[in-house]
């Protein structure tokens, strides 16, 4: 199935010593997807384009890779 | 006999166009050159990629050219902010393998590795891995090459673009370098090519064996410098990473927005232009007495000169009232100007001592430093554009840049200051 780059709200956790936790992503419907998990977390560029911090999380059962790109998070999602 | 250096010399393959594509992978499909903004008129192709290279597009030529070959040639306006940040992050790579990486240019690097085999070990598998590395966390590809000396890592990354890290070393030199075209090393360009030609010199091998007193006599230091490069002798170090070379001038040019037929309209471009040099000087604290200007005619002809002024000075006016002669004196406008450039050398670190002249006006000279730094911190801290000269606003087109901060990306020197070392 292809990927799409889409940009998207991330509400995030950050602490003190600036290690950064995402939390939930926002879609523009205004849906709110929790993230359970966070797999890892490492430097990677990635397959739609552009490269940044790859944060490999578990959203309702399902792995989604969320990056970080300079100050921007984007997703490599399913829908267009 | 101490032991040989390991140096690699590490190139983002046709970097531009490959961080675009990393950007934007679909353009890997296409016939694609990063290029200079066409309205703007720097239009010339500045990386291209795969694709664009079968239609034999070449680095350096104008747009108009490269749309004859291929008229469904995308052109993309650099975007140089990001080739500044992504040639960094991959830099950050280099630098966790040694603390000796000097940038050669956005694009290339030299690592020195010797004294990280103990930590690191094997330097072909580094090189590997560095690859890998880049590859995988920032999606370029960059070839390497691996040698004893920089000039010889630098042919070596040049050979392999795609297939691992050429190594050169002190037993293959002879039947990996020595074939190539003699213009494949660095410092031998077009002039230094056709003076070795008439020697009858066509390879480095050639080079490499021709008498050097004879090579030294015919071109002088370069003539010795370039043989010593033949032969493998290159010894000038890498520097560390933290290491500025001095700074020996500061200059800025432009093409402007439409060409210029006469030195009234010039003159707003060239307060710009002084402006911006003589504000990089003082953030240098460094002040000159050459001033030089260079001139670009719309028929791409090149013009130039120099002088040196009485008294070294960090004062926009000062080298205005300079570059503004000289242009007076070297051009007569029978073909209008295109681009336009001015620098100042003889440079030292400001010195709060000067020298009084009679003949000067001492008061009017303290009143134009004072303003020039008046509108430095204006400048710094309400933006640019927020204080000008009344001379600009007369075709406000034309000075409507800001050329101390529009990045441009400079070339580099292969010694940055340093003396050669045979």
């Amino acid at each position: 199935m292809e990927l799409y780059k889409r940009y998207v709200d991330v509400i995030i956790y950050q602490k003190r010593n600036g290690d950064i936790t995402p939390l939930y992503v926002c879609w523009e419907n205004g849906r709110k997807y929790k993230i359970d998990k966070v797999l890892s977390s490492e430097r990677r560029a990635s397959q739609v384009g552009g490269c940044g911090m790859r944060y490999a999380c578990m959203i309702q059962g399902r792995r989604r890779n969320l990056f970080l790109e300079k100050n921007k998070w984007f997703i490599e999602s399913y829908q267009p | 006999m101490a032991r040989d250096r390991v140096i690699f010399h590490i190139d983002i393959n046709h970097c531009y166009a490959q961080i675009e594509e990393m950007k934007f992978p679909a353009l890997r499909e296409v016939p694609m050159a990063v290029g200079g903004h066409e309205e703007k008129r720097h239009g010339i192709i500045l990386a291209k990629n795969d694709p664009a290279k079968k239609f034999n597009i070449k680095t350096g030529e104008s747009l108009r050219e490269a749309r004859a070959k291929c008229p469904d040639l995308l052109i993309i306006p650099p975007s140089y902010d990001d080739y500044i940040y992504y040639t960094s992050l991959v830099k950050d790579i280099y630098r966790r393998y040694s603390d000796h990486v000097e940038s050669f240019g956005l694009d290339e690097a030299w690592v020195d590795y010797t004294d990280s085999i103990a930590l690191f070990g094997d330097p072909l598998k580094t090189a590997v891995r560095i690859q890998k590395e880049v590859h995988d966390e920032i999606g370029l590809d960059v070839s390497l090459g691996m040698s004893w000396n920089k000039i010889f890592a630098k042919l070596g990354s040049d050979m392999k673009k795609k297939d691992g890290p050429a190594v050169i070393t002190r037993q293959n030199y002879r039947d990996t370098v020595w074939p190539l075209p003699a213009e494949d090393l660095l410092y031998v360009g077009p002039a230094t090519k056709r003076k070795l030609r008439a020697r009858g010199i066509t390879t480095i091998g050639e080079l490499a064996v021709y008498p050097r007193q004879y090579l030294k006599k015919a071109m002088g230091i370069p003539g010795e410098m370039i043989s010593i490069f033949a032969n493998g002798g290159d010894s000038s170090p890498v520097a560390e990473s933290s290491y500025r070379s001095p700074v020996k001038s500061v200059g800025n040019s432009m093409t402007m927005v439409h060409d210029v037929d006469n030195l009234e309209d010039l003159r707003p471009v060239y307060y710009v232009l002084c402006e911006a040099v003589a504000s990089r000087m003082r953030d240098h604290g460094m002040e000159g007495d050459v001033i030089s200007v260079s001139l670009r005619s719309s028929g791409l002809d090149w013009y130039g000169c120099e002088r040196r002024i009485s008294q070294k000075t960090d004062v926009s006016g000062v080298i205005f009232e300079t570059a503004v002669q000289l242009v007076e004196q070297l051009y007569d406008f029978e073909k209008p100007l295109r681009a336009v450039g001015v620098s100042v050398s003889g440079l030292r670190p400001l010195s709060f001592h000067r020298q009084l002249n009679l003949f000067e006006d001492e008061e009017a000279y303290e009143k134009a430093r004072a303003a020039d730094l008046v509108m430095d911190e204006i400048r710094e801290k309400y933006g640019y554009y927020s204080v000008r000269r009344a001379c600009t606003a007369i075709d406000s087109e034309l000075t409507a840049f800001n050329v101390k901060e529009e990045h441009t990306v400079h070339p580099v020197g292969y010694f940055q200051g340093r003396r050669m070392m045979p």
